[in-house]
Formats: structure tokens, C-alpha cells, sequence
């Protein structure tokens, strides 16, 4: 009788106190002792086990599961993009992943949202201030506010067309590996691909103020001009451009006035998530206008660049093309 | 994907305290159940029969603790080793035919159980299971001997599972009955 109690107060306190390692063994010996020993402790632990008090979100889980799922479905749409690209459109859905990331710096905590859009994708998104930005295929946005100087900072690298709500107080900063573009108010386009040869900012209405990290210089544009930065130059041009082109990509349209082959071929790169690779001198001599919704295939767009150019073009693999330059 | 989300909410809660048998942590507990739920969404399995599923998915649970208490074993051997043969033997059991009262969702006549237990057994349950005292904090807070809360928890459980396994008991005798019946073997009383 004594050594049950012994036990029955051993297996209580394995269940709710603290129990030595000697203890533990113990309860392990007596169990293996015997399948009634097991029985009953499981029996018991199984009643103990159900008698639960724990909070649990089931709906946290569930919102938990989603991200998770969502955070699968970018890397599962890539791949599957890879073997329908013979049928595939641009994606129109857009889809990005906004991760919040609290951080504590000193006494002020700033938040820290960060945006990331997957290439053969876009998508627009508002920010807490009410401004919206919309990510072009490929582009990554971090965005944090500062109450402390009173500024709205985002650094951006990709494309991104922004619409800021007017805020004397708070200016609204949009960093870049080249320049900083700082506004109170105002529409306007930036282009700042890390890969890309020239960065660009283009104003559709209100004004900006631009600061090139290099030099400090300061510029200003007007709306309807676009300040273009050769990285190989380190050159700056302003010129007054058509800003159709330059921001129809938001809209989902493809639009493109006298541009190069080589840009020709970069921005199709990033709009289909396809890798086209050419050598051909020839090409370079090329300018292209053109407009299409982005319902056509890389296909459809190699074939119509075929009736146009004397081109061929072949598939490498299953995101790869390669264009070469046929004599006419 | 309104099927895949009632059948969440029905059963992460059970799969989740079933994982905790076996599992120490609720991260780890956590991350096996939403991985099951993965292979769920992924399979389509919400298109099964509720029962099956259901049984189904306990069977997953227990493979996945059984697989991350060999992965605990492997990686920290300095740890008490029994701790996991325990829960080891424990999974084994319940391989078995033996269901668990999670699975069997009896939560309610569980509750409905505790409020009927001898008040001092009742208090015991309460501090330990809803207000999460250890043993050493029940005592000094009732002003009695560890030994005295360790025999009051042990017999509480014990009165609970024999009202609990009684009522199951008959409505598993019915199941048989009925299961018999449909089968037409009339070899069997």
C-alpha cells in the first residue's frame, strides 16, 4: 500500500512539480515493469493532459497558417511560372509580403514596414499616412517614420510610382543607392534598380527636391521632366519626357517611346521574369515604340519584335531566350 | 476555402493539446500541427470524410512527435534521456487502440466532472490545471504537505477518468452493438 502511494505521488508529481532525473527514471522502471504500470500512467496523464485551461487562438493559428502559406505560394508561383511560360502572362495579381519588423532604438520605437515584390509582378499598397505606392516587378521597399526629425522615410530599390499625401510637417523621403528624392506633396515615379545602368526620377505633378548621395548636389524638377542619372558617367541629365510611358507600367500597360534594344531587352527581362541574352553589335542600332497590356505572352512580344527587327530568337531553358541578329 | 478553415477551427485545438502529450514546448507543439495543416491545405485532404480525417490527423500528430522526440534524442544526448523514453512509451501506447479523452473531445463532461469532484480534490485541479500553481506553490498556499496536494491531484485525476471511462464505455458498447449489427454476423449475441 505504501509503495503505491509512492508511486501515485510520484506520477503527481511528475505531472505538476518538479521531478528529478533519478525520479523520472524511476517512473520509467515501473512503467517498463509492466503494461499495467504503463496503462495506468497513461490513463492517468491522458486525464491530466485533457483538463486544459491554456488559452489558444485557433483564429491567430489560422492567420498564422495563411502568412506561412502565402510566403510558400512566391516561391511555388516561380516556379511554376518557369514551366508555363509558353502560356504565362505577366501576372496581373499583384502580390507582395509586408513584414513588420518593430524595432527598438533608445527610448523611441519606429516602426519599420518592409515590401517586397516578386519580379514578373506588381502591386500597390497605402501607407499608414494614407499615401500610396505602387511596386514594380522585382522591387523592395522599407518604410519607417520618424517622429523624432519629423520625416517619412522610405528607401527603395526597383521601381515604384508614389502618390504622397500633402504633410507640411512631415516631409516624405524616398532614399536610393544614388539620390534621395524629398517631397511634402506630390505624384512622381522613381526608377533605381540595382542592376540597371542609369536611375531615374520622374515628376508627374508637385515638386521634389533631389540629392545625389555622391556629390550632395541638389536638383529640382518640374512636373513632366524626368532627371536621369548614368552611373557608368556619373552624369545627370533633366529632360522635359513624356511621363506616359514612364508610369503606365502602374497601370499594368507596357509603354515604351524610342528606346534602346538593350533597354528593350532589360525591361523585358524584369516584366516576364525571363533572362534574354543577345551579342550582336548590330542590335544596338535599334529604337523601339511601342505599347501593349501586359495580356500578351514573352512570346507574342518576341514574335511581334521579329515582324519589326531581323531577329530570331531561340529558348535555352525554361526562363531563358536568346536573341540573335539575322541579316536581312 | 471555407471547408479547410472549418475544419481548422474544429481541430487545431485538440491536435495542438494532443502534440503537448508528447512535446515539451509549445513552439515545437505549434510548428507540428501547423506543418500537419500544411499537408492538408496542399493534399486537399478537407475533401475527406470528417471521422476518418479526424483520425487521420491524430495519427499524423503522434508520427511527428514521435519523429522530433528521436530528433531529441540524436541532437541532445545529455538530456535525461528517461524524460523522452517516457513519452515515448506514452506515444506507444496510445498506437494502440487506446484513444485519448482530447481525441475522444470530452471536454465538456470533463468540466462538467471537475465541479462535481469532493471540494478538496476540486481545488487542487483548479490551482494546478487553470491557475498553472506547481505543486510547491499549491501547498504553501493551502498551508498542507507537497505529499498531501501530490495524493489530492492523484486521486482527483483517478475519480475523473473512471466517470469519464464509464460513460464512454457504454457509448463504445453501443458502437459495437451497432457496428455488429450492420455487419450481420449473427454468430454474436
Amino acid at each position: 500500500m505504501e509503495f503505491d502511494n509512492y508511486i501515485e505521488n510520484l506520477i503527481a508529481r511528475y505531472l505538476n512539480g518538479d521531478c528529478t532525473v533519478q525520479e523520472t527514471e524511476e517512473l520509467l522502471q515501473w512503467i517498463r515493469k509492466d503494461p499495467v504500470n504503463q496503462k495506468a500512467f497513461s490513463e492517468i496523464k491522458d486525464t491530466w493532459d485533457s483538463i486544459q485551461g491554456k488559452n489558444l487562438s485557433t483564429d491567430e493559428q489560422l492567420l498564422r497558417f495563411y502568412k506561412k502559406q502565402l510566403e510558400k505560394r512566391k516561391v511555388i508561383r516561380l516556379s511554376l511560372w518557369k514551366q508555363a511560360v509558353a502560356v504565362a502572362a505577366v501576372l496581373a495579381i499583384g502580390l507582395f509580403s509586408g513584414i513588420m519588423l518593430m524595432q527598438t532604438s533608445e527610448k523611441q520605437v519606429k516602426t519599420a514596414m518592409e515590401f517586397s515584390v516578386p519580379l514578373g509582378s506588381k502591386s500597390s499598397f497605402v501607407l499608414e499616412d494614407g499615401s500610396t505606392v505602387t511596386l514594380n516587378s522585382g522591387s523592395r521597399l522599407v518604410y519607417s517614420q520618424h517622429p523624432k526629425t519629423n520625416s517619412r522615410e522610405a528607401f527603395l530599390e526597383g521601381e515604384g510610382y508614389f502618390s504622397i499625401v500633402p504633410d507640411k510637417k512631415q516631409r516624405f523621403i524616398v532614399n536610393t543607392s544614388d539620390f534621395a528624392v524629398e517631397v511634402t506633396g506630390t505624384e512622381f515615379n522613381v526608377c533605381a534598380y540595382p542592376d540597371n545602368p542609369f536611375s531615374s526620377t520622374t515628376l508627374a505633378e508637385g515638386s521634389v527636391q533631389i540629392t545625389f548621395n555622391r556629390s550632395g548636389q541638389i536638383y529640382e524638377i518640374n512636373p513632366g521632366e524626368r532627371l536621369r542619372y548614368d552611373r557608368e558617367a556619373n552624369r545627370f541629365s533633366r529632360a522635359a519626357v513624356d511621363i506616359e510611358p514612364e508610369i503606365a507600367w502602374k497601370d499594368g500597360e507596357f509603354i515604351f517611346r524610342n528606346i534602346a534594344f538593350s533597354e528593350l531587352v532589360r525591361r523585358l527581362e524584369r516584366w516576364y521574369d525571363v533572362q534574354i541574352t543577345w551579342s550582336a553589335a548590330e542590335l544596338r542600332q535599334f529604337t523601339y515604340t511601342g505599347r501593349f497590356k501586359n495580356q500578351e505572352t514573352i512570346w507574342q512580344v518576341l514574335d511581334a519584335l521579329k515582324l519589326t527587327t531581323p531577329i530570331d530568337y531561340s529558348r535555352i531553358s525554361f526562363r531563358e531566350f536568346e536573341i540573335m541578329y539575322k541579316k536581312p | 476555402m471555407q471547408e479547410f478553415d472549418a475544419i481548422f477551427r474544429d481541430l487545431y485545438r485538440p491536435l495542438y493539446l494532443y502534440a503537448l502529450k508528447f512535446i515539451d514546448h509549445d513552439e515545437d507543439a505549434n510548428n507540428i500541427v501547423q506543418d500537419i495543416f500544411m499537408a492538408v491545405y496542399e493534399k486537399k485532404l478537407y475533401h475527406k470524410k470528417y471521422d476518418h480525417l479526424k483520425s487521420y490527423l491524430f495519427n499524423a500528430v503522434r508520427n511527428s512527435c514521435l519523429n522530433h522526440l528521436k530528433h531529441q534524442k540524436a541532437v541532445n544526448r545529455h538530456a535525461s534521456s528517461a524524460a523522452i523514453e517516457l513519452k515515448e512509451a506514452e506515444l506507444r501506447f496510445f498506437e494502440t487502440i487506446e484513444k485519448s479523452l482530447i481525441e475522444k473531445e470530452t471536454f465538456a463532461e470533463i468540466h462538467d466532472a471537475i465541479t462535481k469532484l469532493p471540494a478538496e480534490q476540486r481545488e487542487v485541479i483548479l490551482l494546478s490545471r487553470f491557475e498553472g500553481l506547481r505543486n510547491r506553490e499549491i501547498a504553501e498556499k493551502l498551508n498542507i504537505p507537497v505529499r498531501t496536494v501530490e495524493t489530492r491531484i492523484y486521486r482527483a485525476l483517478e475519480n475523473l477518468r473512471k466517470k469519464l471511462t464509464s460513460q464512454t464505455f457504454f457509448i463504445l458498447l453501443n458502437y459495437f452493438r451497432q457496428e455488429h449489427f450492420q455487419e450481420n454476423l449473427p454468430n454474436i449475441p
